[in-house]
Protein backbone atom coordinates (compact mmCIF):
# COMPACT_ATOMS: atom_id res chain seq x y z
CA UNK A 1 0.00 0.00 0.00
CA UNK A 2 2.67 2.26 0.85
CA UNK A 3 5.85 4.09 -1.37
CA UNK A 4 9.09 5.39 -0.36
CA UNK A 5 8.55 6.87 3.16
CA UNK A 6 5.11 5.44 3.61
CA UNK A 7 3.43 7.94 1.34
CA UNK A 8 -0.14 6.92 1.49
CA UNK A 9 -1.19 10.50 -0.42
CA UNK A 10 0.68 13.11 -2.46
CA UNK A 11 -0.63 16.09 -4.15
CA UNK A 12 1.98 17.13 -6.41
CA UNK A 13 1.99 20.82 -8.01
CA UNK A 14 -2.30 20.82 -8.57
CA UNK A 15 -3.45 23.91 -9.65
CA UNK A 16 -7.03 24.30 -10.44
CA UNK A 17 -9.04 27.58 -11.72
CA UNK A 18 -12.77 27.79 -12.66
CA UNK A 19 -12.75 30.41 -14.80
CA UNK A 20 -10.42 33.31 -13.62
CA UNK A 21 -10.40 32.19 -9.85
CA UNK A 22 -7.36 30.03 -9.11
CA UNK A 23 -8.65 27.81 -6.31
CA UNK A 24 -5.38 26.04 -6.19
CA UNK A 25 -2.19 27.02 -7.30
CA UNK A 26 0.82 25.00 -7.18
CA UNK A 27 -0.11 22.95 -4.41
CA UNK A 28 2.26 20.41 -2.97
CA UNK A 29 2.19 17.73 0.59
CA UNK A 30 2.68 14.65 1.29
CA UNK A 31 0.65 12.66 3.51
CA UNK A 32 2.33 9.72 5.54
CA UNK A 33 1.02 6.03 6.65
CA UNK A 34 -0.61 6.51 10.21
CA UNK A 35 -0.47 9.85 10.37
CA UNK A 36 -3.79 12.52 11.26
CA UNK A 37 -3.36 14.74 8.90
CA UNK A 38 -4.57 18.05 9.24
CA UNK A 39 -5.56 20.46 6.36
CA UNK A 40 -6.16 23.74 7.66
CA UNK A 41 -6.94 27.10 6.10
CA UNK A 42 -9.63 30.11 5.81
CA UNK A 43 -12.65 30.27 4.20
CA UNK A 44 -12.62 30.05 0.44
CA UNK A 45 -8.43 28.84 0.65
CA UNK A 46 -9.33 26.29 -1.31
CA UNK A 47 -9.54 23.06 1.23
CA UNK A 48 -12.72 21.14 -0.32
CA UNK A 49 -11.67 21.89 -3.56
CA UNK A 50 -8.70 20.36 -2.97
CA UNK A 51 -10.52 17.43 -1.57
CA UNK A 52 -12.28 17.01 -4.75
CA UNK A 53 -9.09 16.99 -6.70
CA UNK A 54 -7.94 14.51 -4.33
CA UNK A 55 -10.91 12.42 -5.10
CA UNK A 56 -11.93 12.75 -8.48
CA UNK A 57 -14.52 14.71 -8.48
CA UNK A 58 -12.49 17.42 -10.02
CA UNK A 59 -9.88 17.27 -12.62
CA UNK A 60 -6.79 19.15 -12.26
CA UNK A 61 -5.37 21.88 -15.10
CA UNK A 62 -2.10 20.85 -13.55
CA UNK A 63 0.00 18.33 -11.78
CA UNK A 64 -2.13 15.50 -9.79
CA UNK A 65 -2.59 13.54 -7.07
CA UNK A 66 -1.31 9.98 -5.98
CA UNK A 67 -2.91 7.57 -3.70
CA UNK A 68 -1.12 4.56 -3.03
CA UNK A 69 1.32 5.70 -5.43
CA UNK A 70 -1.39 5.63 -7.93
CA UNK A 71 -2.20 9.21 -10.32
CA UNK A 72 -6.62 9.76 -9.43
CA UNK A 73 -6.30 11.27 -13.31
CA UNK A 74 -5.39 8.24 -14.41
CA UNK A 75 -6.02 5.76 -12.51
CA UNK A 76 -9.01 6.56 -10.65
CA UNK A 77 -10.65 3.54 -9.80
CA UNK A 78 -7.35 1.78 -8.33
CA UNK A 79 -6.60 5.05 -6.44
CA UNK A 80 -9.39 5.14 -4.92
CA UNK A 81 -9.92 1.72 -3.03
CA UNK A 82 -9.25 1.91 0.25
CA UNK A 83 -9.99 5.55 0.35
CA UNK A 84 -13.32 6.67 2.45
CA UNK A 85 -14.45 9.78 2.65
CA UNK A 86 -17.19 12.62 3.78
CA UNK A 87 -17.12 15.92 1.78
CA UNK A 88 -18.51 18.87 3.72
CA UNK A 89 -22.41 18.01 4.89
CA UNK A 90 -23.17 14.41 4.26
CA UNK A 91 -25.41 14.32 1.26
CA UNK A 92 -27.77 10.97 1.43
CA UNK A 93 -30.69 10.05 -0.28
CA UNK A 94 -33.49 11.43 1.86
CA UNK A 95 -36.74 9.17 1.10
CA UNK A 96 -34.76 5.62 1.92
CA UNK A 97 -33.53 4.40 5.49
CA UNK A 98 -29.44 4.60 6.58
CA UNK A 99 -29.58 1.11 5.94
CA UNK A 100 -30.56 0.69 2.38
CA UNK A 101 -28.34 3.83 1.81
CA UNK A 102 -25.41 2.56 2.81
CA UNK A 103 -26.24 -0.94 0.72
CA UNK A 104 -26.85 1.24 -2.40
CA UNK A 105 -22.32 2.21 -1.36
CA UNK A 106 -21.44 -1.05 -0.69
CA UNK A 107 -22.98 -2.60 -3.91
CA UNK A 108 -21.02 0.32 -5.77
CA UNK A 109 -17.56 -1.59 -4.59
CA UNK A 110 -19.55 -5.09 -5.77
CA UNK A 111 -20.23 -5.59 -1.76
CA UNK A 112 -22.35 -6.94 0.11
CA UNK A 113 -22.86 -4.82 2.91
CA UNK A 114 -21.77 -7.33 5.60
CA UNK A 115 -20.25 -4.22 7.58
CA UNK A 116 -23.10 -2.27 7.60
CA UNK A 117 -24.28 -2.93 11.45
CA UNK A 118 -20.84 -2.76 12.00
CA UNK A 119 -20.43 0.86 11.26
CA UNK A 120 -23.82 1.58 11.94
CA UNK A 121 -23.03 0.65 15.37
CA UNK A 122 -19.58 2.56 15.55
CA UNK A 123 -21.49 5.73 14.89
CA UNK A 124 -24.12 5.05 16.84
CA UNK A 125 -26.69 4.92 14.79
CA UNK A 126 -28.51 1.27 14.44
CA UNK A 127 -31.05 1.59 16.38
CA UNK A 128 -32.28 4.26 13.74
CA UNK A 129 -31.21 2.20 11.01
CA UNK A 130 -34.10 1.28 9.34
CA UNK A 131 -35.09 5.27 9.56
CA UNK A 132 -35.64 6.98 6.66
CA UNK A 133 -32.50 9.30 6.47
CA UNK A 134 -35.30 12.68 5.86
CA UNK A 135 -36.00 12.11 9.78
CA UNK A 136 -32.60 12.32 10.61
CA UNK A 137 -30.68 15.47 12.47
CA UNK A 138 -27.86 17.11 10.63
CA UNK A 139 -25.86 14.90 13.81
CA UNK A 140 -27.13 12.26 12.54
CA UNK A 141 -26.50 12.76 8.87
CA UNK A 142 -22.41 13.64 9.83
CA UNK A 143 -22.68 10.66 11.27
CA UNK A 144 -23.86 8.48 9.02
CA UNK A 145 -21.46 10.26 6.53
CA UNK A 146 -18.87 8.94 8.55
CA UNK A 147 -20.38 5.27 9.19
CA UNK A 148 -20.67 5.43 4.58
CA UNK A 149 -16.84 6.64 5.04
CA UNK A 150 -16.01 3.87 7.07
CA UNK A 151 -17.98 1.12 5.22
CA UNK A 152 -14.79 -0.45 2.86
CA UNK A 153 -12.65 -0.58 5.82
CA UNK A 154 -10.19 2.56 4.32
CA UNK A 155 -7.05 2.46 4.69
CA UNK A 156 -7.49 6.14 4.20
CA UNK A 157 -9.87 8.14 5.44
CA UNK A 158 -10.72 11.89 4.10
CA UNK A 159 -12.87 13.64 6.45
CA UNK A 160 -13.71 17.60 5.60
CA UNK A 161 -15.16 19.47 8.13
CA UNK A 162 -16.63 16.30 9.98
CA UNK A 163 -17.96 17.82 13.17
CA UNK A 164 -19.65 21.03 11.10
CA UNK A 165 -23.07 21.03 12.76
CA UNK A 166 -22.24 18.92 15.70
CA UNK A 167 -22.80 19.61 19.47
CA UNK A 168 -19.96 19.62 21.49
CA UNK A 169 -20.35 16.24 22.93
CA UNK A 170 -21.22 15.30 19.29
CA UNK A 171 -18.16 16.58 18.14
CA UNK A 172 -15.86 15.04 21.24
CA UNK A 173 -17.31 12.23 20.18
CA UNK A 174 -16.25 12.27 16.71
CA UNK A 175 -12.26 13.22 17.64
CA UNK A 176 -12.02 10.45 19.65
CA UNK A 177 -13.18 8.15 16.58
CA UNK A 178 -10.48 9.72 14.63
CA UNK A 179 -8.08 8.97 17.49
CA UNK A 180 -9.31 5.68 17.93
CA UNK A 181 -8.88 5.02 13.63
CA UNK A 182 -5.41 6.30 13.70
CA UNK A 183 -4.65 3.77 16.41
CA UNK A 184 -6.24 0.93 14.45
CA UNK A 185 -4.25 1.95 11.56
CA UNK A 186 -5.92 4.01 9.66
CA UNK A 187 -4.06 7.15 8.26
CA UNK A 188 -6.53 10.65 8.41
CA UNK A 189 -6.79 13.70 6.55
CA UNK A 190 -9.24 15.73 8.25
CA UNK A 191 -9.58 18.82 6.62
CA UNK A 192 -11.26 21.64 9.30
CA UNK A 193 -11.34 25.05 9.93
CA UNK A 194 -11.40 24.53 13.54
CA UNK A 195 -8.07 25.29 14.94
CA UNK A 196 -8.26 23.57 17.88
CA UNK A 197 -9.59 20.55 16.42
CA UNK A 198 -6.26 19.91 14.21
CA UNK A 199 -4.45 21.12 17.52
CA UNK A 200 -6.05 18.44 19.54
CA UNK A 201 -6.23 15.67 17.49
CA UNK A 202 -3.63 15.54 14.28
CA UNK A 203 -0.29 14.30 14.24
CA UNK A 204 0.64 16.70 11.20
CA UNK A 205 -1.01 19.54 9.69
CA UNK A 206 -0.81 21.47 5.71
CA UNK A 207 -2.08 25.26 6.48
CA UNK A 208 -3.68 26.93 2.99
CA UNK A 209 -4.39 30.43 1.85
CA UNK A 210 -5.67 31.95 -1.22
CA UNK A 211 -4.94 28.38 -2.65
CA UNK A 212 -1.26 28.00 -1.98
CA UNK A 213 0.50 26.13 0.72
CA UNK A 214 1.59 28.30 3.37
CA UNK A 215 3.14 25.54 5.69
CA UNK A 216 3.22 21.77 6.13
CA UNK A 217 5.02 19.53 8.94
CA UNK A 218 4.71 18.22 12.18
CA UNK A 219 2.41 20.04 14.33
CA UNK A 220 4.37 20.16 17.78
CA UNK A 221 7.17 20.63 15.64
CA UNK A 222 5.66 23.77 13.52
CA UNK A 223 4.68 25.37 16.97
CA UNK A 224 7.94 25.09 18.66
CA UNK A 225 9.30 26.49 16.09
CA UNK A 226 7.06 29.38 16.17
CA UNK A 227 8.73 32.99 16.94
CA UNK A 228 6.28 34.51 19.32
CA UNK A 229 5.28 32.53 22.10
CA UNK A 230 1.62 33.41 23.86
CA UNK A 231 3.62 32.35 27.40
CA UNK A 232 1.62 32.02 30.60
CA UNK A 233 3.69 32.65 33.85
CA UNK A 234 2.31 32.21 37.69
CA UNK A 235 4.45 34.71 39.60
CA UNK A 236 3.84 36.39 43.01
CA UNK A 237 3.25 38.89 44.04
CA UNK A 238 0.97 39.04 40.38
CA UNK A 239 0.69 42.71 40.43
CA UNK A 240 4.40 43.48 40.87
CA UNK A 241 5.39 40.90 38.24
CA UNK A 242 2.65 42.62 36.10
CA UNK A 243 4.61 45.69 36.65
CA UNK A 244 7.90 44.77 35.68
CA UNK A 245 6.36 42.50 32.49
CA UNK A 246 4.65 45.94 31.69
CA UNK A 247 8.13 47.79 31.84
CA UNK A 248 9.56 45.14 29.27
CA UNK A 249 9.85 46.27 25.68
CA UNK A 250 10.67 42.47 24.29
CA UNK A 251 6.89 41.94 26.21
CA UNK A 252 3.65 42.25 24.28
CA UNK A 253 -0.07 41.47 24.92
CA UNK A 254 -0.11 41.43 28.37
CA UNK A 255 -3.11 40.39 29.90
CA UNK A 256 -3.97 39.11 33.65
CA UNK A 257 -6.04 36.60 34.62
CA UNK A 258 -7.02 35.67 38.35
CA UNK A 259 -3.14 34.09 39.01
CA UNK A 260 -1.89 33.97 35.54
CA UNK A 261 0.04 36.46 33.65
CA UNK A 262 -0.28 36.09 29.89
CA UNK A 263 2.03 37.70 27.47
CA UNK A 264 3.56 37.61 23.89
CA UNK A 265 7.41 37.10 23.72
CA UNK A 266 9.67 36.38 20.66
CA UNK A 267 11.25 33.10 21.82
CA UNK A 268 14.81 34.49 22.10
CA UNK A 269 13.82 36.61 25.02
CA UNK A 270 11.69 34.12 26.80
CA UNK A 271 14.88 33.65 29.12
CA UNK A 272 15.10 37.52 29.56
CA UNK A 273 11.91 37.56 30.75
CA UNK A 274 12.25 35.03 33.47
CA UNK A 275 15.45 36.72 34.73
CA UNK A 276 14.06 40.02 34.80
CA UNK A 277 11.09 38.95 37.31
CA UNK A 278 14.01 36.83 39.44
CA UNK A 279 15.64 39.74 39.65
CA UNK A 280 13.12 41.62 40.96
CA UNK A 281 12.55 39.44 43.52
CA UNK A 282 9.16 38.09 42.39
CA UNK A 283 8.49 34.24 42.55
CA UNK A 284 8.04 32.60 39.62
CA UNK A 285 6.37 29.54 40.34
CA UNK A 286 6.01 28.44 36.05
CA UNK A 287 7.01 29.85 32.87
CA UNK A 288 4.66 28.01 30.28
CA UNK A 289 5.13 28.84 26.50
CA UNK A 290 2.08 27.82 25.41
CA UNK A 291 1.74 28.74 21.32
CA UNK A 292 -1.80 27.80 20.29
CA UNK A 293 -2.43 26.85 16.69
CA UNK A 294 -4.54 29.88 16.19
CA UNK A 295 -1.85 32.38 16.57
CA UNK A 296 0.42 30.52 14.46
CA UNK A 297 -2.30 30.18 12.02
CA UNK A 298 -3.15 34.00 11.71
CA UNK A 299 0.44 34.71 11.99
CA UNK A 300 0.70 32.82 8.72
CA UNK A 301 -2.37 33.52 6.80
CA UNK A 302 -2.02 37.72 7.88
CA UNK A 303 -5.02 37.41 10.14
CA UNK A 304 -7.62 37.07 7.62
CA UNK A 305 -10.97 35.24 8.43
CA UNK A 306 -10.42 31.97 10.12
CA UNK B 1 -21.97 -8.06 -15.57
CA UNK B 2 -22.62 -8.76 -11.93
CA UNK B 3 -21.31 -4.53 -11.08
CA UNK B 4 -23.57 -3.25 -13.54
CA UNK B 5 -27.22 -5.33 -12.35
CA UNK B 6 -25.97 -3.94 -9.08
CA UNK B 7 -25.34 -0.43 -10.82
CA UNK B 8 -28.82 -0.41 -12.02
CA UNK B 9 -30.55 -2.06 -9.14
CA UNK B 10 -29.25 1.14 -6.95
CA UNK B 11 -30.54 3.50 -10.04
CA UNK B 12 -34.05 1.68 -9.67
CA UNK B 13 -33.96 1.74 -5.66
CA UNK B 14 -33.11 5.64 -6.03
CA UNK B 15 -35.90 6.20 -8.80
CA UNK B 16 -38.35 4.41 -6.71
CA UNK B 17 -37.87 6.58 -3.68
CA UNK B 18 -39.25 9.27 -5.59
CA UNK B 19 -42.11 10.86 -5.74
CA UNK B 20 -42.03 12.05 -9.43
CA UNK B 21 -41.38 8.59 -10.08
CA UNK B 22 -44.88 7.78 -9.78
CA UNK B 23 -46.93 10.85 -11.43
CA UNK B 24 -46.61 8.91 -14.46
CA UNK B 25 -48.68 5.66 -12.91
CA UNK B 26 -50.79 7.15 -10.92
CA UNK B 27 -52.34 9.96 -13.68
CA UNK B 28 -52.33 6.45 -16.10
CA UNK B 29 -54.14 4.36 -13.37
CA UNK B 30 -56.18 7.28 -12.79
CA UNK B 31 -56.86 8.52 -16.27
CA UNK B 32 -57.45 5.42 -18.24
CA UNK B 33 -60.59 4.02 -16.00
CA UNK B 34 -62.16 7.10 -16.63
CA UNK B 35 -61.27 7.19 -20.11
CA UNK B 36 -62.93 3.87 -20.96
CA UNK B 37 -65.71 4.72 -18.79
CA UNK B 38 -66.29 7.53 -21.07
CA UNK B 39 -66.01 5.25 -23.58
CA UNK B 40 -68.80 2.98 -22.51
CA UNK B 41 -70.88 6.12 -22.10
CA UNK B 42 -70.34 7.72 -25.12
CA UNK B 43 -69.31 5.32 -27.50
CA UNK B 44 -72.68 5.03 -29.39
CA UNK B 45 -71.56 8.10 -30.74
CA UNK B 46 -68.60 7.39 -31.83
CA UNK B 47 -70.21 3.84 -32.76
CA UNK B 48 -72.21 6.06 -34.60
CA UNK B 49 -70.11 8.45 -36.67
CA UNK B 50 -68.00 5.20 -37.46
CA UNK B 51 -70.78 3.55 -38.80
CA UNK B 52 -71.61 6.54 -41.43
CA UNK B 53 -68.46 6.48 -42.86
CA UNK B 54 -68.56 2.27 -43.59
CA UNK B 55 -71.88 1.94 -44.35
CA UNK B 56 -71.11 2.52 -47.96
CA UNK B 57 -68.30 0.11 -48.64
CA UNK B 58 -68.86 -2.18 -45.79
CA UNK B 59 -71.97 -4.26 -43.65
CA UNK B 60 -71.52 -3.58 -40.13
CA UNK B 61 -72.66 -6.25 -37.90
CA UNK B 62 -72.13 -5.31 -34.36
CA UNK B 63 -70.73 -2.77 -32.57
CA UNK B 64 -66.86 -1.46 -34.13
CA UNK B 65 -66.47 0.30 -31.06
CA UNK B 66 -64.49 -2.09 -28.59
CA UNK B 67 -61.52 -1.95 -26.39
CA UNK B 68 -59.32 -2.34 -29.02
CA UNK B 69 -60.27 0.67 -30.81
CA UNK B 70 -60.65 2.68 -27.39
CA UNK B 71 -57.18 1.86 -26.92
CA UNK B 72 -56.02 2.56 -30.88
CA UNK B 73 -57.73 6.25 -29.92
CA UNK B 74 -56.09 6.34 -26.18
CA UNK B 75 -52.61 5.90 -27.75
CA UNK B 76 -52.74 9.36 -28.83
CA UNK B 77 -51.57 10.20 -25.86
CA UNK B 78 -48.16 8.94 -26.83
CA UNK B 79 -47.06 11.89 -28.72
CA UNK B 80 -46.74 14.57 -26.00
CA UNK B 81 -48.27 13.22 -22.28
CA UNK B 82 -46.30 10.04 -22.01
CA UNK B 83 -43.23 12.01 -23.14
CA UNK B 84 -43.66 14.34 -20.59
CA UNK B 85 -43.96 11.57 -17.89
CA UNK B 86 -41.02 10.18 -19.13
CA UNK B 87 -39.32 13.41 -18.71
CA UNK B 88 -39.87 13.51 -14.99
CA UNK B 89 -37.66 10.85 -14.35
CA UNK B 90 -34.56 11.01 -17.09
CA UNK B 91 -34.75 14.55 -16.37
CA UNK B 92 -33.83 13.82 -12.55
CA UNK B 93 -31.80 11.27 -12.74
CA UNK B 94 -28.73 12.69 -12.96
CA UNK B 95 -29.31 16.50 -12.47
CA UNK B 96 -31.05 14.85 -9.04
CA UNK B 97 -27.79 14.04 -7.63
CA UNK B 98 -26.08 17.00 -8.91
CA UNK B 99 -28.76 19.39 -7.03
CA UNK B 100 -28.91 16.80 -4.05
CA UNK B 101 -24.92 16.58 -3.39
CA UNK B 102 -25.18 12.64 -3.13
CA UNK B 103 -22.35 12.52 -6.34
CA UNK B 104 -19.78 13.94 -3.48
CA UNK B 105 -20.43 10.49 -2.22
CA UNK B 106 -21.94 8.33 -5.03
CA UNK B 107 -18.94 9.58 -7.09
CA UNK B 108 -16.11 8.98 -4.53
CA UNK B 109 -16.53 4.82 -4.60
CA UNK B 110 -13.69 3.10 -7.08
CA UNK B 111 -16.28 2.62 -9.96
CA UNK B 112 -16.10 4.86 -13.30
CA UNK B 113 -18.26 7.34 -14.18
CA UNK B 114 -19.00 5.48 -17.29
CA UNK B 115 -20.55 2.60 -15.70
CA UNK B 116 -22.55 4.98 -13.68
CA UNK B 117 -24.16 7.02 -16.05
CA UNK B 118 -24.76 3.74 -18.41
CA UNK B 119 -26.27 2.61 -15.37
CA UNK B 120 -28.54 5.58 -15.35
CA UNK B 121 -29.70 5.33 -18.50
CA UNK B 122 -30.12 2.12 -18.79
CA UNK B 123 -33.01 2.26 -15.88
CA UNK B 124 -34.11 5.57 -17.34
CA UNK B 125 -35.03 3.11 -20.18
CA UNK B 126 -36.18 0.12 -17.87
CA UNK B 127 -38.42 2.98 -16.14
CA UNK B 128 -39.86 3.57 -19.89
CA UNK B 129 -40.36 0.61 -20.46
CA UNK B 130 -42.37 0.08 -17.44
CA UNK B 131 -44.86 3.33 -17.81
CA UNK B 132 -45.27 2.08 -21.51
CA UNK B 133 -46.15 -1.38 -19.92
CA UNK B 134 -48.28 0.02 -17.73
CA UNK B 135 -49.98 2.23 -20.00
CA UNK B 136 -50.72 -1.17 -22.35
CA UNK B 137 -51.84 -2.54 -19.33
CA UNK B 138 -54.22 -0.22 -18.56
CA UNK B 139 -55.51 0.54 -21.80
CA UNK B 140 -55.60 -2.53 -23.86
CA UNK B 141 -55.83 -4.71 -20.17
CA UNK B 142 -58.60 -2.63 -19.03
CA UNK B 143 -60.17 -1.79 -22.14
CA UNK B 144 -61.00 -4.95 -23.47
CA UNK B 145 -62.29 -6.23 -20.45
CA UNK B 146 -64.46 -3.79 -19.97
CA UNK B 147 -65.41 -2.87 -23.53
CA UNK B 148 -65.14 -5.89 -24.92
CA UNK B 149 -62.97 -7.40 -27.99
CA UNK B 150 -63.86 -7.50 -31.70
CA UNK B 151 -62.55 -6.04 -34.80
CA UNK B 152 -60.65 -3.27 -34.79
CA UNK B 153 -61.24 -0.51 -37.50
CA UNK B 154 -58.34 1.51 -38.15
CA UNK B 155 -58.26 5.22 -40.44
CA UNK B 156 -55.09 5.57 -41.83
CA UNK B 157 -54.31 5.64 -45.26
CA UNK B 158 -57.78 4.21 -45.78
CA UNK B 159 -59.82 1.80 -43.58
CA UNK B 160 -57.98 -1.23 -42.40
CA UNK B 161 -59.78 -3.88 -40.24
CA UNK B 162 -58.31 -6.17 -38.53
CA UNK B 163 -59.89 -8.79 -36.97
CA UNK B 164 -59.35 -9.70 -32.69
CA UNK B 165 -56.88 -12.45 -33.07
CA UNK B 166 -54.43 -9.63 -35.73
CA UNK B 167 -54.95 -6.97 -33.23
CA UNK B 168 -53.16 -8.47 -30.34
CA UNK B 169 -50.23 -8.43 -32.32
CA UNK B 170 -50.86 -5.50 -34.03
CA UNK B 171 -51.03 -3.82 -30.52
CA UNK B 172 -47.45 -5.83 -28.86
CA UNK B 173 -45.76 -4.48 -32.12
CA UNK B 174 -46.99 -0.85 -31.58
CA UNK B 175 -46.15 -0.86 -27.88
CA UNK B 176 -42.74 -2.06 -28.56
CA UNK B 177 -41.67 0.74 -31.05
CA UNK B 178 -43.90 3.26 -28.60
CA UNK B 179 -41.06 2.04 -26.13
CA UNK B 180 -38.13 2.85 -28.77
CA UNK B 181 -39.23 6.14 -29.76
CA UNK B 182 -40.03 7.11 -25.89
CA UNK B 183 -36.51 6.03 -25.39
CA UNK B 184 -35.72 8.52 -27.32
CA UNK B 185 -36.94 11.26 -25.76
CA UNK B 186 -35.35 9.88 -22.48
CA UNK B 187 -32.09 10.15 -24.16
CA UNK B 188 -32.77 13.74 -24.63
CA UNK B 189 -34.02 14.33 -21.44
CA UNK B 190 -30.94 12.15 -19.84
CA UNK B 191 -28.44 14.64 -21.87
CA UNK B 192 -29.91 17.76 -20.86
CA UNK B 193 -30.02 16.01 -17.18
CA UNK B 194 -26.22 15.55 -17.69
CA UNK B 195 -25.36 19.06 -18.32
CA UNK B 196 -27.21 20.50 -15.31
CA UNK B 197 -27.83 20.72 -11.32
CA UNK B 198 -31.15 20.70 -11.19
CA UNK B 199 -34.13 18.19 -12.64
CA UNK B 200 -36.67 20.74 -14.13
CA UNK B 201 -34.56 22.25 -16.71
CA UNK B 202 -34.25 19.13 -18.75
CA UNK B 203 -37.84 18.29 -18.52
CA UNK B 204 -39.01 21.70 -20.05
CA UNK B 205 -35.69 21.68 -22.53
CA UNK B 206 -36.77 18.32 -23.79
CA UNK B 207 -40.54 19.10 -23.70
CA UNK B 208 -39.95 22.34 -25.77
CA UNK B 209 -37.66 20.46 -28.39
CA UNK B 210 -40.66 17.63 -28.45
CA UNK B 211 -43.57 20.45 -29.15
CA UNK B 212 -41.06 22.29 -31.00
CA UNK B 213 -40.56 18.99 -33.60
CA UNK B 214 -43.93 17.98 -33.84
CA UNK B 215 -45.00 21.95 -35.24
CA UNK B 216 -42.51 21.73 -37.53
CA UNK B 217 -43.77 18.60 -39.03
CA UNK B 218 -47.58 20.01 -38.97
CA UNK B 219 -46.43 23.71 -40.76
CA UNK B 220 -47.30 23.24 -44.28
CA UNK B 221 -43.72 24.94 -45.35
CA UNK B 222 -41.41 23.66 -47.91
CA UNK B 223 -38.49 24.17 -45.65
CA UNK B 224 -40.24 22.40 -43.05
CA UNK B 225 -41.49 19.81 -44.80
CA UNK B 226 -37.53 19.01 -46.18
CA UNK B 227 -36.38 19.25 -42.83
CA UNK B 228 -39.01 17.41 -40.79
CA UNK B 229 -37.37 13.76 -41.89
CA UNK B 230 -34.37 14.54 -40.35
CA UNK B 231 -35.78 15.28 -36.95
CA UNK B 232 -36.44 12.46 -34.46
CA UNK B 233 -40.13 13.78 -33.68
CA UNK B 234 -40.93 12.79 -36.86
CA UNK B 235 -40.55 9.15 -35.81
CA UNK B 236 -42.04 10.01 -32.34
CA UNK B 237 -45.24 8.04 -33.87
CA UNK B 238 -43.67 5.00 -35.13
CA UNK B 239 -46.02 2.76 -33.61
CA UNK B 240 -48.47 3.94 -35.77
CA UNK B 241 -46.83 2.19 -38.82
CA UNK B 242 -48.16 -1.21 -36.64
CA UNK B 243 -51.80 -0.88 -38.19
CA UNK B 244 -50.76 -0.55 -41.66
CA UNK B 245 -51.48 -3.65 -43.68
CA UNK B 246 -48.93 -4.91 -44.65
CA UNK B 247 -46.94 -3.95 -41.58
CA UNK B 248 -43.99 -1.89 -43.62
CA UNK B 249 -41.06 -3.45 -42.07
CA UNK B 250 -38.63 -1.00 -44.67
CA UNK B 251 -39.89 1.87 -42.95
CA UNK B 252 -40.40 0.41 -39.59
CA UNK B 253 -36.53 -0.79 -39.93
CA UNK B 254 -35.39 2.89 -41.06
CA UNK B 255 -37.52 4.96 -38.31
CA UNK B 256 -35.94 2.72 -35.40
CA UNK B 257 -32.34 3.50 -37.19
CA UNK B 258 -33.14 7.31 -37.27
CA UNK B 259 -34.43 7.01 -33.19
CA UNK B 260 -31.64 4.63 -32.60
CA UNK B 261 -29.21 7.11 -34.07
CA UNK B 262 -30.84 10.18 -32.26
CA UNK B 263 -30.95 7.90 -28.84
CA UNK B 264 -27.18 6.86 -29.53
CA UNK B 265 -25.96 10.65 -30.20
CA UNK B 266 -28.37 11.90 -27.18
CA UNK B 267 -26.45 9.72 -24.76
CA UNK B 268 -23.21 9.98 -25.84
CA UNK B 269 -23.31 14.12 -25.57
CA UNK B 270 -24.91 13.52 -21.80
CA UNK B 271 -21.85 10.80 -21.38
CA UNK B 272 -19.41 13.54 -22.67
CA UNK B 273 -20.54 16.20 -20.82
CA UNK B 274 -20.74 14.19 -17.48
CA UNK B 275 -17.32 12.51 -17.97
CA UNK B 276 -15.52 15.52 -17.79
CA UNK B 277 -17.63 17.44 -15.66
CA UNK B 278 -16.47 19.17 -12.23
CA UNK B 279 -18.82 17.94 -9.49
CA UNK B 280 -18.75 20.67 -7.24
CA UNK B 281 -22.29 20.62 -5.60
Amino acid sequence: MSSVNNVVLSVKNVSKAFKEIKAVDDLSFDVHAGEIFGFLGPNGAGKSTTIRLMLGLIRPDAGDVEIFDKAVTQHRNGSLHGVGALIEDAAFYKNISARKNLEILARLAGGSGRRIDEVLDIVDLLPRAESKVKTYSHGMKQRLGIAQALLHEPKLLILDEPTTGLDPHGMKEVRELIVQLAEEGITIFLSSHLLNEVEQTCTAMAILNKGRLVTTGNVKKLLADTEIFQTEIKARPVEKARVVLEHLDSVSQLTVEEDVIKIAVAAVNLSKVTKALVESGIEVDSVVPRTSLEDYFLSLTGDQDS
Amino acid sequence: MKLMISLIKNELIKISSKWRSFIGFIAIAVLMPLVMWGFSVGGSEIHDDMTRQLEGSFIIVGSVFNGFLATYFVMNFLWVHIPFLVTLVAGDVVAGEGAAGTFRIYLTRPVSRMKIMLSKLLATYLYTLALVGFFALMSLGLGTIWLGTGDLVVFDDGILILSAELAWPRFTIAFILATVALCTVASLCFMFSAMVNNGIGPVIGSMAIVIIGLAIATIPLDLFENLSPYLFTDYIDIWNLAFRDPIPWDEIGKSLLILGLYATAFSGIGFAVFLRKDIRT
